[in-house]
């Protein structure tokens, strides 16, 4: 899977979770201040990149994941290692 | 002549609250399980005998000797750490007599000839040894085997320590516009407790037993049998119904029935909670309320170590592990084990049974921050109560994280797939 390929599911469950437009997420926003995460919804999040990618995240290190650029570069690393 | 109190592999019917604490920790009625035991010894040197992974914080908070093997070259009176007093107790025994409740240990005296044939270090089997080779008496003694038995006797273990205790009088301030309904004689109000205006102690079918420290609120009822523990508060408006242990130092308000408090816990907030164990450092958030009774009125099962069992008893409520945290409005079924250090946000239907560390959120387990998040907040409510996390308390509960990990990750998976 290509890094164009996990944004684009990274956008659909942060759009799922969160209830924010697919379209209007970008690579620099933020998921607390720019997309409104709650502090449950950053445990939402992910559980469902989880879910989503196939993976098991350190949920310490997933949770200090501020940006959904951030994120894929993450995710990115745990589908490498899979 | 040494005295041995044990847990035995029956701790495992006792979690989530006895997986950070030896069984003989509980309370119920006035104190701990081993406060009782201790309360009518002989004179002897005292040893416990924990499961290993509690042996080095057990050194550090009791000055009895752990674990030691070295007093096994003696006679010993031995001691079940889940027997129950609910009376007085005369140990003076002469002959070698192990007393029993349907085939457990009780007590008994074990002269050291036996002690050196059978004891291998391995505790369980000693037991097991003795209870076929040494003569035995079966009693009607109240020996432990789940957390309900705690709520069961409770009532019936206050009345016991009242008397027992003979403290009665109201020593500390007490308003002139609250009152007893009942006699007085079945009242104690400690001399640093405090009693604010329309309080009712209802002390008509039991007493009413006030620690040091406590306040009561004003608009508050306490029906006896009740046990409030030291620098407990009742918030005002409580209804506190009979057979209740709350404290030493919780917060509770709304109301509560038949329920035990271990200590630190707060329900600050409206709501019921019957028939219930609450662990320590727990927080209810307004309105969390659990079911204790069916409405077949059938006997309440409970999910435990893997499996249902029916606990006998028409009322159950929930056993609800240290420092777990409810939301606002949460809704325990009958018969709820919540773990230790859970987070749970209120949902239509909830589970029966939540492993320990969980998040439960949006109806789904999750497995939350992480132990070092779950340790840091324990830390912080633990320092608002001026206590501290013993390095060796942080050792257990992440030897319980270890120990809990595999049931906690079926939880989050199957969870996953209902939801798929």
């Amino acid at each position: 899977m290509n890094e164009a390929e996990i944004l684009e599911k990274v956008k659909e469950v942060v759009s799922e979770v969160l209830g924010v437009d697919k379209d209007k997420i970008g690579l620099e926003d933020r998921f607390v201040e720019d997309l409104g995460a709650e502090s449950v919804q950053s445990l939402e999040l992910v559980a469902a990149f989880e879910e989503k990618f196939g993976i098991e995240m350190d949920e310490e290190k997933a949770l200090e994941v501020k940006t959904v650029g951030k994120a894929v570069e993450f995710i990115k690393e745990y589908i490498a290692k899979k | 002549m040494k005295i041995l109190i044990y847990e035995d592999e029956k701790w495992i019917n006792f979690t989530p609250l006895s997986y950070i604490r030896p069984v003989f920790e509980l309370r119920c009625g006035f104190n701990s399980i081993l406060e009782k035991i201790i309360s009518v010894l002989p004179e002897g040197e005292i040893i416990l005998w924990v499961r290993d992974y509690l042996v080095k914080l057990c050194r550090k908070k009791y000055e009895y000797k752990i674990n030691e093997n070295d007093f096994w070259k003696d006679d010993i009176l031995i001691i079940n750490g889940r027997w129950l007093i609910d009376r007085n107790i005369d140990f003076s025994l002469k002959e070698e007599i192990l007393y029993t409740k349907d085939g457990d240990v009780v007590y008994g005296l074990i002269k050291k000839e036996q002690v050196n044939k059978y004891w291998n270090g391995n505790l369980d089997e000693f037991i097991k040894n003795i209870l076929i080779n040494v003569k035995s008496e079966e009693t009607d003694f109240i020996i432990l085997n789940y957390p309900w038995n705690l709520i069961h006797y409770n009532s019936q273990i206050i009345k016991f320590e009242f008397e027992k205790n003979g403290e009665n009088g109201i020593l500390g301030k007490f308003s002139e516009k609250a009152s007893v309904y009942g006699s007085e004689r079945n009242v104690y109000v400690a001399p640093t407790a405090e009693i604010y205006p329309f309080v009712v102690l209802d002390s008509s079918e039991g007493p009413v037993y006030i620690d040091e420290g406590a306040k009561i609120f004003p608009f508050s009822v306490i029906i006896g049998p009740s046990y409030i523990g030291e620098k407990t508060q009742i918030m005002p408006g409580a209804k506190i119904r009979e057979g209740n242990s709350l404290g030493p130092v919780c917060r509770v308000g709304g109301e509560v029935e038949e329920s035990i408090f271990h200590s630190y816990s707060n329900k600050y907030h409206d709501g019921f909670i019957g028939h219930s164990y609450i662990g320590e450092f727990v927080n209810l958030g307004a309105l969390t309320t659990n079911s204790d009774l069916k409405n077949d009125y059938s006997n309440v099962s409970v999910y435990l170590n893997g499996k249902p069992v029916d606990t006998g008893d028409l009322k159950v409520g929930s056993f609800i592990g240290d420092h777990t945290k409810t939301s606002i409005g949460t809704l325990f079924n009958t018969g709820t084990i919540v773990g230790l250090m859970c987070n749970i946000t209120a949902e239509n239907i909830l589970p029966k049974y939540f492993p320990s560390f969980v998040w439960f959120v949006n109806g789904k387990f999750m497995k939350g921050y992480g132990i070092e998040y779950s340790l840091n907040t324990a830390k912080i409510s633990m320092e608002r109560r001026k206590r501290v996390l013993l390095p060796e308390e942080e050792e257990v509960i992440k030897k319980v994280y270890e120990m809990t990990e595999v049931e906690r990750k079926t939880y989050i998976e199957k969870s996953r797939k209902k939801t798929k």
